[in-house]
């Protein structure tokens, strides 16, 4: 399955395919820009305005209304102004959400690894063209010490094979003088004391709704806030629409539209619009061991003619499993006219010559005929009288890409031929 | 959060970093502040009320297949939103996790989801990249244990382990028992009503909820006197004056009234010494035992306490009084030369901060291909490197096998100057 477009259940704001990579930030984030959560119960919160008395900017003297946006609750009655954020003047992307106090420590350290990881990579790929000199003498010479001294890191190295317990970046310390431009770390200090619970925490009772339950608090990973005053809230978290491909073919079956309001039914190989379909047209009354003849119709999807042969189940076919009646199905090749969607303004069409046995074929009609079968129930109990027997049709792939036959022409699509097993259910048998 | 967490440098995406732990998983990007989610490492099966725990040892493989994959598929599709084939997987793993979970773990990722590559890193030594140093005693106080491993110079002492089952399960059950035993429910048509007739057993969720908004780590005097006014059977002993009770709400009209003795003592379990004497305190002073001498100093200078449990309030504090008192018994003061312990404070919070130190060198992109394994070289082998398994051959002398001499031998002779 492919991520690829979300969806912003929230404001319907986009539905945004994100093949490229995108500098979006809240796509990358993964959350809306302009809808919030609300951190005590998880709704969407609602922007609501007040008017404020607000001094004018040319007179401080006198004031006008002005208004001022703060976000709501529906649900739990929570309010922006509960964790002291003040109103904004602007109704959306006032609202930032709080940073964490670490993030520049976090960025050093990772600036200052990836300096030690890049060292590595330079040792590895050196590593990889000395290697490649095979016709140099494999004697354990007087150089290979200066050279395992010179790196300092001896075969450590050369042994970190992936997945092995992992020694961090050890070895790598930098060496004296021998980058410019070195980035360092202060170390992280320890301390020799650890703040002590207050005093008032033995003697204070606590108001539950002020404390955070766990869930709040692990909504905001960065934070997790034991008071509630300081719960703030997020933005609020995107759903996906996933794309599904098969996964042998990578033919795309399920792919989501950009624009929400614009969906359009995408699945092209559907069984429907290729299988001849059988329906029951009418049946006369049916009694126990005796020969009734049951009028079915045949419907051809496609445009070009199908040749459909029926056959009874064999003995031990294994998807027989419900059938309570025999049945007799016409034993010659039944063929269907193609699906013309012209047919039925076009009355001067010439009618196609089949040469249809009338024991056979009832009625022909454009791409439809009607066919008898012969049931014979089997069963005398109350259930329904199920028959079932097999079709085998030919099946022309139209979709599939037609590959240029080798004497230059447009060669046909080759003829597949498809076995189906059909059951149907005739109704009960009459009294 | 930085905005452009989309772009790594040198132009990879970048890498996916879980912490699959035994109640919370912790899952985000590489190189970010935090992680983007904890959600509880479980799933509900439809149809069924309770839900099924991820992290599971004793259940065969088939089961933990299908669980790992529906768990890994959320984390995937509702939580991250991103595709699986495109991006690299960093695993923050205990080193005491059984073969049989991580193989396991290792075949869901790169048979169901085709990642790129998969990487198992220890948490231990995670949590010291995030502080930029090299030798620390690590103390990892998670849900179904506590575990101590210290770290030299980058290099995890593996024979100086301690474990011991004291965590937030055990912590749970405790607080389990007491409420049971001792508090009372009130409904909205009775008052003063035992628990198990209200409402049978208390959900795991809830006790966990009132361990965390209630609860709290006494400091040493009066853990001290906790202490003694349990055990005391003559009952001369008194335990210090309680806190204030408190009314928790169960769902509906129910309040149940927390008493406050409970508040306080519930936490006991994790210092009171066994009949091993073995406390979470003791673990760090047993393990600083086991190593070697010249490495003492600098890791009883350099603590680092991790996981959830020790987000408790006061939790840190009692450690460190603990640790200073228990040294200065003989079986410790005589071995142990220094005394000065010192502890972190990494720039997360203890639950985040291994899963910071993933994402960290998740970011370091030069390195995380060629430390990873790739899913080539798992198709090949079928199985992914352990540490306690010596079988598992290094990918160098598996590829061009007969055809290069063994490293040692290798650069007989170098160009370079």
């Amino acid at each position: 399955m492919h991520a690829e477009s979300f969806f912003f259940c929230c404001c319907l704001w986009k539905c945004v395919c994100v093949r490229r990579r995108s500098t979006v930030a809240s796509l990358l984030r993964r959350r809306c820009a302009n809808c919030f959560d609300c951190p005590c119960c998880m709704h969407t919160l609602s922007t609501r305005a007040t008017n404020i008395p607000a001094p004018l900017a040319d007179d401080p003297t006198k004031t006008t209304m002005k208004k001022a946006y703060y976000l709501a609750c529906g649900f739990c009655r929570w309010t922006s102004r509960d964790v002291g954020m003040a109103d904004k003047s602007v109704a959306s992307g006032g609202w930032q959400e709080p940073e964490n106090p670490h993030a520049q420590r976090i960025s050093k350290l990772i600036e200052y690894y990836q300096q030690l990881a890049h060292r590595e990579k330079q040792e590895r790929d050196r590593k990889k063209m000395a290697r490649r000199r095979q016709c140099m003498p494999l004697a354990f010479s007087q150089h290979t010490i200066h050279v395992v001294e010179k790196y300092g890191l001896g075969t450590r190295l050369q042994r970190q094979r992936p997945g092995a317990p992992i020694s961090a970046l050890a070895g790598l310390s930098l060496k004296e003088g021998e980058d410019q431009k070195e980035i360092t770390i202060e170390p992280a200090q320890a301390l020799d004391e650890v703040e002590p619970l207050p005093e008032d925490c033995y003697t204070r009772p606590i108001s539950l709704p002020e404390v955070t339950t766990l869930r709040q608090r692990l909504l905001q990973p960065d934070f997790q806030p034991a008071g509630a005053s300081q719960l703030h809230p997020r933005h609020k978290h995107l759903l996906m629409k996933r794309s599904l491909r098969c996964r042998k073919c990578e033919h795309n079956l399920s792919k989501p539209e950009f624009n929400p309001t614009s969906i359009k039914f995408k699945i092209q190989l559907v069984a429907v619009s290729y299988i001849p379909e059988v329906r029951i047209m009418s049946i006369p009354n049916l009694r126990h061991t005796k020969e009734s003849q049951v009028l079915l119709t045949l419907t051809n999807p496609v445009e070009n003619v199908t040749h459909v042969t029926l056959a009874a189940c064999e003995e031990e076919d294994p998807d027989d499993v419900n059938s309570t009646a025999k049945v007799l199905v016409p034993s010659k090749e039944l063929v269907l006219a193609g699906k013309d969607a012209a047919a039925e303004y076009d009355e001067l069409a010439e009618p196609q010559d089949f040469q249809d046995d009338p024991d056979i074929v009832a009625f022909r009609k454009s791409n439809k005929i009607g066919f008898f079968i012969k049931v014979i129930p089997q069963k005398e109990d109350d259930s329904d009288v199920t028959v079932t027997f097999r079709m085998r049709h030919d099946f022309r792939n139209l979709t599939a890409p037609v590959r240029p036959s080798e004497d230059g022409g447009d060669a046909a699509p080759e003829a597949i031929w498809l076995t189906h097993h059909v059951e149907l259910r005739l109704g009960p048998l009459a009294p | 959060m930085p905005i452009f967490d989309g772009l790594g440098s040198g132009g990879e995406k970048t890498a996916i970093v879980i912490d699959l732990g035994a109640a919370y998983t912790k899952c985000g990007f590489a190189g970010e502040t935090g992680p983007r989610f904890i959600i509880p490492s479980e799933i509900r099966k439809p149809g069924q009320q309770q839900a099924t725990k991820v992290v599971q040892y004793n259940i065969n493989t088939e089961e933990l297949y299908a669980i790992l994959k529906e768990f890994i598929h959320i984390l995937y599709f509702r939580h991250l939103l991103v595709n699986p084939r495109d991006r690299r997987v960093v695993i923050i793993e205990s080193i005491l996790c059984p073969s049989h979970f991580r193989e396991t773990l290792t075949k869901v990722f790169f048979k169901q989801f085709e990642v790129p590559s998969v990487l198992f890193a220890p948490s231990h030594l995670m949590a010291i990249m995030t502080l930029g140093i090299n030798s620390a005693l690590v103390m990892d106080c998670g849900y179904t244990e506590t575990l101590v491993l210290p770290i030299y110079e980058c290099t995890p002492i593996l024979p100086a382990w301690e474990a011991l089952p004291l965590g937030g399960k055990a912590i749970h059950k405790e607080l389990d028992g007491f409420l049971v035993e001792q508090c009372s429910v009130d409904t909205d048509t009775t008052t003063g009503q035992s628990v198990p007739a209200v409402i049978g057993a208390i959900p795991e969720e809830t006790v966990e909820d009132i361990k965390v908004r209630t609860c709290f780590v006494s400091d040493l005097q009066r853990g001290l006197q906790i202490q003694e006014a349990k055990f005391n059977l003559e009952g001369t002993a008194e335990r210090p004056a309680p806190p204030p009770d408190v009314d928790y709400p169960l769902d509906g009209e129910k309040i149940l009234h927390v008493k406050g003795s409970i508040r306080d003592s519930v936490m006991e379990i994790l210092f009171e010494q066994d009949n091993e004497e073995k406390s979470v305190a003791s673990m760090i002073l047993d393990a600083l035992v086991k190593c070697p001498i010249d490495t003492r100093k600098v890791l009883s200078e350099n603590l680092v306490v991790i996981g959830g449990t020790a987000m408790l309030p006061g939790f840190l504090h009692r450690l460190l009084a603990e640790i200073r008192l228990l040294v200065e018994k003989p079986k410790y003061s005589d071995v142990l030369a220094s005394k000065n312990f010192r502890i972190h404070s990494p720039p997360a919070k203890p639950s985040c901060t291994a899963w910071l130190g993933g994402a960290i060198f998740g970011a370091l992109q030069d390195i995380l291909g060629s430390r990873s394994v790739s899913r080539d070289h798992y198709n090949q082998t079928g199985r992914i490197p352990d540490w306690c398994c010596l079988s598992s051959p290094p990918p160098e002398s598996f590829y061009e096998a007969g055809k290069t001499p063994p490293p040692l031998m290798k650069r007989a002779y170098s160009m370079e100057k």
